[in-house]
């Protein structure tokens, strides 16, 4: 076994037991084969060779699934962190495709129920898009930004907000799709098609983001997968890009 | 010495070792070792997650660089890691100063 083979074999033990997408988990990987490197460059002039000098740094970098462990928050933390970003960005174009298409739809004549005002195109389609950026703004202010900070030793629970407000936007997109289809079965001439079709569109992808985030966020927060689960050929972690 | 009495103190030791300037995971490894004579010698895997943690909290700030052919990220402290580490060494010489009084031996003998 090479000295690279030694080194490997480690990180993907770690990198089996990582959650996470996007840069973060590659990065924190990097940093350890880093580290790992100088480790035995340092046992190599000491005389070791190589392979030997790989495996007394690996001796000395600890139990792989604590060092998985220690790292785990950093990742869920982030998890959290790129959901609320996500959402708190579509947020205000979302609200202003929905205000756009119930002002261009036809609200009708003035309804004498309540019922019948609330059920008109502009005033729900506006009401719900305004309410999903309020509510996506306070999901981005738990999950990022001060609080992350004041829980920075709480990721778990930055998760688990940022997981509960992508269900609840998910839940209102939803709300806003059924909504409009009792429309276009009561009325559908009062709605401009194209701008209502725009924002339709917008809130199912939207909606699909909220619900995979959603569950990133909460399988992140939920703990390593048992060892035993772990498949005989681990991953192996991606080699660091040059910078 | 043991690695649970080392993790309380932890993060104050990392800031310290940043003090002087920037620094690369492993040359902060070598510093507590050196810093310490030897003393500190926790798992090394442990030193790399906590610099992420303390970056998260706003104390460090990491940066990829490349030295000697290798990719290396570098940490420096910054304003807020300052401030930490000057409260982490009031606290520590106060804790520090009480549990000499009480540990070390007595010059004279207890009254009754």
């Amino acid at each position: 076994m090479s000295r690279d083979q030694v080194i490997d074999g480690y990180l993907s033990q770690i990198a089996a037991r990582l959650p996470g997408r996007g840069r973060t988990r590659p990065d924190i990987l990097c940093e350890l084969r880093s580290g790992l490197l100088d480790a035995t460059d340092d046992h190599q002039g000491a005389g070791l060779p190589p392979t030997a000098a790989a495996r007394a740094a690996v001796a000395e970098f600890g139990d792989p699934g604590q060092v998985a462990a220690d790292v785990r928050p950093e990742l869920v933390a982030t998890q959290a962190r790129r959901l609320a970003l996500r959402l708190s960005a579509t947020a205000i174009p979302l609200a202003a495709l929905w205000i756009y298409a119930a002002q261009a739809s036809d609200a009708g004549p003035p309804r004498a129920s309540l019922w019948g005002w609330l059920a008109a195109p502009p005033v729900p389609l506006a009401a719900a898009s305004a309410l999903i950026a309020a509510l996506t703004a306070i999901v981005a202010t738990i999950a990022i930004g001060p609080s992350i900070r004041r829980f920075h030793d709480r990721p778990r629970l930055a998760a688990t907000a940022a997981a509960l407000g992508a269900t609840s936007v998910a839940a209102i997109d939803l709300g806003i799709i059924i909504l409009l289809g009792l429309q276009l079965i009561a009325g559908p001439d009062r709605l401009s098609p194209v701008p209502v079709s725009a924002a339709a569109i917008a809130s199912l992808a939207r909606l699909a983001i909220a619900r995979r985030g959603a569950r990133h966020c909460l399988a992140a927060r939920a703990g390593p997968p048992d060892p035993r689960s772990l498949p005989d050929g681990a991953p192996k972690p991606a080699r660091c890009k040059s910078p | 010495m043991k690695a649970e009495v080392l993790k309380g103190h932890l993060d104050g030791m990392l800031l310290a070792c940043l003090e002087a300037g920037p620094r690369h995971g492993y040359a902060i490894i070598e510093a507590l070792r050196a810093g310490s004579s030897g003393q500190f010698d926790l798992p090394t895997g442990t030193v790399y997650p906590a610099l992420r943690r303390l970056e998260r909290a706003g104390l460090v700030k990491g940066t990829w660089g490349e030295s000697g052919g290798r990719r290396r990220r570098v940490y420096r402290l910054t304003p807020a890691g300052r401030r930490a580490l000057d409260a982490e060494r009031g606290s520590w010489r106060a804790f520090s100063v009480a549990v000499s009084g009480l540990l070390e031996p007595r010059s004279h003998p207890a009254t009754t």
